[in-house]
């Protein structure tokens, strides 16, 4: 309840801005999706089993400039954005065979591989500021790594795609724009089409809306 | 353990995004790890996070990036992680999550009377601090604001103020609004971990009189 209330006052994080560009919605159509549904983690499974550099190629090609557009919109700079989406795909490649179709979908842990790289790079920047103290921290573990195995995915799997599917396209949009693309409420007013007096009203209806349906489900 | 406060959907969030700094996302991931709705809240943004990334626009990689993965995949594989031996968190020997087991802790220090402090080091140097906070039964926290936000998560004990009672696993999140005076249960010690930006303002005159001594 204390939690629920409280969190209408928890400011959004907001990293200093790369200005952006008028032109970045256009880009969309640079690298279109092929007509027949691909099956992402179908090509993952390929790259697992045989190495496969051909669905391995066409992993890069659908999510390495997403996951750079991503980054650009969360704050990275170019050429951060350019060496995670990098990274990321290298480790695609070498995690593949602990992807589990079963606990989550391709994007999502995609995703979560290029979150833990954007984690690292913050995290070297912010070494980097602190020189001196380098050679005493070079074995700190990365905290964001145990957390993530801590998370008994499998066992929540079901209830979650359950919970999402339920969700209303308009409730999921606005959670993806409020709280992971960290969009101002101006923009997220823009892209809906609502008012700017009825976004934070939206985004916290979306809110009890998840949480309820991922308590019930 | 019966978990009945938890962090605020923008924290889980910012959890699932990678958005917390590092003491932020320590102390919510030690709540996680204890709470299976949080963290069922967690892979559901991810999962969302996944229909971001792919609706987010295709921007064009540099070229030769295409080239460069592939070396990279060929080549050598960096060296993993380095984890820590466990047993290095110290507090009395205390067990403690998982997720602290691999911390770096400095020195524990007596802060206030039945109060003491282990900082955890990090890596960055980026706004919040972390510590372990140990108060002996019964202690009662002066009344404090904070000129930041103050997250603690509960591993051991109890206390209460104006939101509730705080058990093993609760989730507290205060800010320069929430004006409190935590009191610590009478049955044990109580061990939090805390993780701060700002720092505390003690109110009233015993405050600003010992506020200077308290530096947490």
């Amino acid at each position: 309840m204390i939690a629920a209330i409280r969190a209408e006052r928890v400011p959004f994080r907001r990293r200093v801005d790369t200005p952006r560009t008028d032109g970045s919605r256009l880009a969309v159509g640079a690298s279109r999706k092929p007509s027949t549904k691909v099956e992402w983690a179908d090509l993952i499974g390929r790259v697992a089993s045989r190495r496969d550099q051909e669905a391995f190629k066409a992993l890069f090609e659908h999510f390495a400039p997403r996951i750079k557009g991503l980054m650009l919109k969360l704050g990275c700079n170019a050429d951060e954005a350019e060496e995670i989406a990098q990274g990321a795909l290298i480790a695609i490649w070498r995690k593949a065979d602990q992807f589990d179709p079963a606990s989550t979908g391709a994007a999502a842990w995609i995703f979560t591989i290029a979150r833990n790289l954007r984690i690292d790079s913050l995290r070297r920047t912010a070494r980097a500021g602190r020189l001196g103290t380098d050679a005493e921290l070079a074995d700190s573990p990365d905290p964001a790594e145990p957390a993530d195995i801590l998370i008994s995915r499998v066992e929540n799997a079901v209830r979650v795609k359950a919970a999402i599917e339920r969700l209303s396209a308009e409730q999921s949009k606005v959670i993806q724009l409020s709280f992971i693309e960290e969009q101002p409420h101006p923009e997220i007013a823009s892209q809906l089409g609502i008012p700017l007096g009825t976004v934070k009203s939206r985004i916290r209806l979306a809110m009890n809306r998840l949480r309820e349906l991922l308590d019930e489900s | 353990m019966t978990i009945t406060h938890h962090p605020p959907e923008a924290l889980l969030a910012g959890f699932a995004t990678g958005a917390l700094d590092e003491a932020e996302r320590l102390v919510v991931g030690v709540h996680i790890s204890a709470c299976p709705r949080c963290s069922r809240f967690v892979q559901a943004i991810e999962q969302l996070a996944g229909k971001s990334l792919e609706e987010a626009p295709p921007t064009a990689m540099s070229a030769g990036a295409l080239d460069l993965v592939m070396s990279g995949i060929h080549g050598p594989r960096p060296a993993g992680t380095v984890r820590l031996e466990a047993g290095r968190a110290t507090l009395g020997g205390q067990d403690l999550p998982e997720l602290l087991r691999s911390c770096r802790f400095g020195k524990r220090r007596l802060v206030a009377p039945g109060i003491s402090m282990q900082p955890i080091t990090l890596s960055g140097s980026a706004g919040s601090r972390a510590f372990l906070l140990q108060s002996a039964p019964g202690t009662r926290m002066l009344e404090h604001t904070h000129t930041g936000t103050e997250l603690t998560c509960v591993l051991k004990g109890s206390f209460s103020h104006d939101g509730g009672y705080y058990g093993p696993g609760d989730f507290d999140y205060g800010d320069n609004e929430v004006d409190h005076r935590p009191v610590v249960g009478a049955e044990e010690p109580c061990l939090c971990l805390v993780a701060m930006t700002g720092n505390l303002r003690m109110n009233g005159l015993l405050g600003r009189l010992i506020g200077p001594f308290v530096r947490l």
